[in-house]
């Protein structure tokens, strides 16, 4: 069920128990988890925290931990499966769900018990009401039969030729009753098809969090910058559709300036080391204050693919486009605090007029900046690309835990080396990125296999274990949509899904599958391969592991891939 | 006593070489004891260190006498927590340093296995989850190597 007054139904109950939390592994989740982080370190709530990766690794640390908890808090996991049966939880369990994937099961919404939703029930959300999908079984067929029965021993007092027409009256029934009864699960089937069809994701866990410490008025400037952050990385892995992130970042604008109105003047202005949130209209050149502006350029999705950086003469319209801004090539190759002043000083006016000539009309997005000490200035993506790049770090050979642990990290203010080297992580998996997207459309990989495109990374590819991740995975499809679409000239595959395979575990023989709906302008990011994975899986008994909480990466067996495609390709036409 | 032996059986040419092997004789000792001394110091620090039960590993270490020492410092300083703090005595070999706050975040470095505190609940203490405990039952764990005193 979903709970109402944050405060009351979730945070007083748990303020004097002991908690675990089962936090899934993407940044929003992170930093959902240090907002309750903090909240629980003012009340001292004892609590154990307990990354997972997957559903099976949440069954097994539930497993563990079900003696000695009795509440437990899943961030960003949950929420798109039946819970209960899942799990098989005793009866005194509580689950409190914070999950942004949608749609939310129905078993999940109507149980009264054992799970409480932290979600807010917006008008998005879509859920069947109560009496369309459940329906009390046991009192239609006693009533069914008693009247049956009742008719029939009345009628057995009877002569025979009134007890034959009760009997027709009682068939009767029975046939209205079952006929009515079948119309009622075809109904049902088809309410739930509609609904589970597509998945999205629904509002920021870490703006929940920060809403939740709001209500306390236990609110920081720190817990702000983790919320935006958390909406940042929706927005930065194409999770949620561009208008309902400008709607958060008005709501989070709001307490934005709540937080900044202070009587600052001469006399009692902040010390230079508080930190300081500011809204801005940045530019979408990723990390670009960290790197060199034309570095950035080159590697920002949205940039490289307007110019189509891949080709010579893409190449030839980035010199035109730096020339026309009057930024001399030195400079622009220099590391960006090392720039002149006088090139710095108009640089996002100036860049937005020249890329308005070349095509480019929002080169600009609304976003937040902090800024705490004199050298320490960040955008809230380049904290998105850094964490992301910690937490999916391949270079040496650590399990997923020790990588959350440095991303959780890299978080706090007080971990600035840490954060050093995510951005620089950052840079190396954006240029892989970049590379990884100009070979696949120079050599042709991107394939249409009719109802989707489809590209497969084959193993010898340079950086290719950095793809074996879902987030890096899921940026490079994003981007390799994006530059197909504007490279092709058939109108047809522009509309069309890509699928993208790329190999996970090589020992195993493992590849991991990812598919991302059409790139548009007006896209709802509604995704439907979950299902149809799930169903191609099932038809041709692929072995496959659907163990990631985003229903549409799936983990499947090298050999098997071509017959899954190919049921694929039937599933979709 | 040898000097005098020597001067008597006329070999006084010997009492040089005689005082000089006398003196090194006492240098030794001298050095011996200091480390003996120093040997008995560290063993002191072990029993804040580590608490009253030492791995088996330093034990391993210790002679016999040794072991005796330690175990008359231990009942030395436990009679004298007792005697301090009214009935139930102080153990002040806890919190060596002014604690900040009651409870600590610590995060697990490798896997321990279950750990039992003082109301009687197991926690289950496996490698990289985060923790949030009492300070008191953290202590001896994070002087092990087990836990990390997680600063945020």
């Amino acid at each position: 069920m979903f709970v109402t007054d944050i405060r009351k139904e979730f945070y007083d109950i748990v303020v004097n128990q002991r908690v675990v939390l089962l936090v899934s592994l993407d940044i929003d989740a992170l930093c959902a988890c240090k907002i309750l982080q903090a909240l629980f370190h003012c009340d001292q709530v004892q609590y154990t925290l307990v990354p997972v990766t997957g559903w099976e690794n949440l069954g097994t640390a539930f497993l563990e931990h079900k003696e000695q908890y009795q509440y437990f808090v899943l961030i960003n996991c949950g929420a798109n499966v039946d819970l209960l049966e899942t799990l098989q939880p005793e009866e005194d369990s509580i689950f409190f769900i914070c999950d942004t994937h949608r749609p939310v099961d129905v078993v999940n919404i109507y149980n009264d018990t054992q799970i409480k939703l932290l979600i807010k029930q917006d008008d998005d959300l879509g859920v069947p009401s109560y009496e369309d999908i459940f329906h009390d079984d046991e009192d239609e067929d006693e009533e069914g039969n008693r009247d049956d029965s009742g008719n029939e021993s009345d009628g057995g007092a009877e002569p025979s030729g009134k007890r034959r027409r009760f009997d027709e009256a009682a068939l009767e029934r029975r046939i209205e009753r079952q006929r009515a009864r079948r119309e009622w699960e075809a109904r049902r089937r088809e309410i739930l098809f509609d609904y589970e069809q597509y998945e999205y994701h629904g509002t920021s866990a870490a703006m929940f969090m920060f809403e939740l410490a709001w209500v306390m008025t236990k609110d920081t400037k720190d817990m702000l910058w983790w919320s935006i952050i958390g909406l940042t990385d929706q927005w930065v892995h194409d999770k949620i559709t561009h208008m309902k992130y400008v709607t958060d970042i008005v709501a989070l604008q709001r307490h934005v300036s709540r937080h900044n109105h202070r009587n600052e003047d001469e006399e009692n202005s902040l010390s230079i080391d508080c930190i300081r949130i500011s809204f801005e209209y940045d530019l979408r050149l990723a990390l670009y204050q960290h790197w060199s502006l034309y570095e950035s350029i080159c590697n920002s999705c949205y940039t490289s693919c307007n110019f189509k950086l891949w080709s010579i003469n893409g190449q030839k319209k980035l010199q035109e486009f730096l020339a026309d801004m009057g930024l001399p090539l030195k400079q622009v190759r220099q590391k960006f605090n090392s720039m002149d002043i006088s090139v710095k000083e108009n640089l996002r006016e100036v860049i937005e007029e020249s890329s308005n000539k070349f095509g480019m009309k929002d080169i600009r997005v609304q976003t937040f900046s902090v800024h705490f000490g004199f050298k320490n200035r960040f955008l809230a993506s380049d904290v998105v690309h850094a964490a992301a790049a910690l937490l999916e770090n391949v270079e040496k050979e650590e399990c997923a835990t020790d990588n959350f642990i440095k991303a959780l990290d890299c978080l706090s203010r007080s971990n600035i080396e840490r954060l050093h080297v995510g951005i620089d992580l950052a840079k190396k998996k954006l240029k892989a990125i970049q590379q990884t997207v100009a070979s696949c459309i120079c050599t042709n990989l991107l394939l249409s296999q009719g109802p989707f495109l489809y590209c497969h990374l084959l193993e010898g590819t340079p950086d290719v274990k950095l793809f074996s991740k879902p987030l890096a995975l899921s940026l490079l499809c994003k981007y390799l949509l994006k530059a197909f679409v504007c490279s092709t000239r058939n109108k047809r595959c522009k509309v069309l899904p890509l699928i993208m395979a790329a190999p996970r575990d090589v020992d195993k023989g493992t590849v991991i599958v990812l598919g991302i709906p059409p790139e548009s302008e007006t896209s709802d990011k509604k995704n439907f391969f979950g299902r149809a994975f799930e169903k191609a899986a099932e038809s041709t008994s692929s072995r496959a592991l659907h163990d990631h909480f985003d229903t549409s990466i799936i983990e499947l067996k090298m050999e098997d891939r071509s017959k899954f495609l190919d049921a694929l390709i039937t599933l979709l036409s | 006593q040898v000097t005098n032996e020597a001067k008597t059986e006329g070999k006084s040419e010997l009492i040089p070489s005689i005082k000089f092997r006398h003196c090194c004789l006492l240098r030794n000792q001298r050095c011996i004891t200091a480390y003996l001394y120093d040997r008995l110091l560290r063993i002191r620090a072990l029993r804040w260190e580590y608490g009253s039960v030492l791995p088996t590993t330093i034990r391993f270490h210790m002679c016999a006498e040794e072991v005796e020492w330690f175990n008359q410092y231990k009942k030395s300083l436990a009679s004298y927590m007792r005697s301090l703090g009214g009935e139930e005595g102080l153990d002040i070999t806890q919190d060596m340093k002014p604690p900040k706050s009651l409870y600590i975040e610590v995060r697990c470095l490798k896997d321990h296995g279950e750990f039992e505190i003082d109301d009687g609940t197991v926690i289950l203490l496996k490698k990289n989850s985060q923790h949030f405990l009492p300070r008191w039952k953290c202590e001896q764990l994070i002087r092990q190597g087990v836990l990390e005193h997680v600063i945020s």
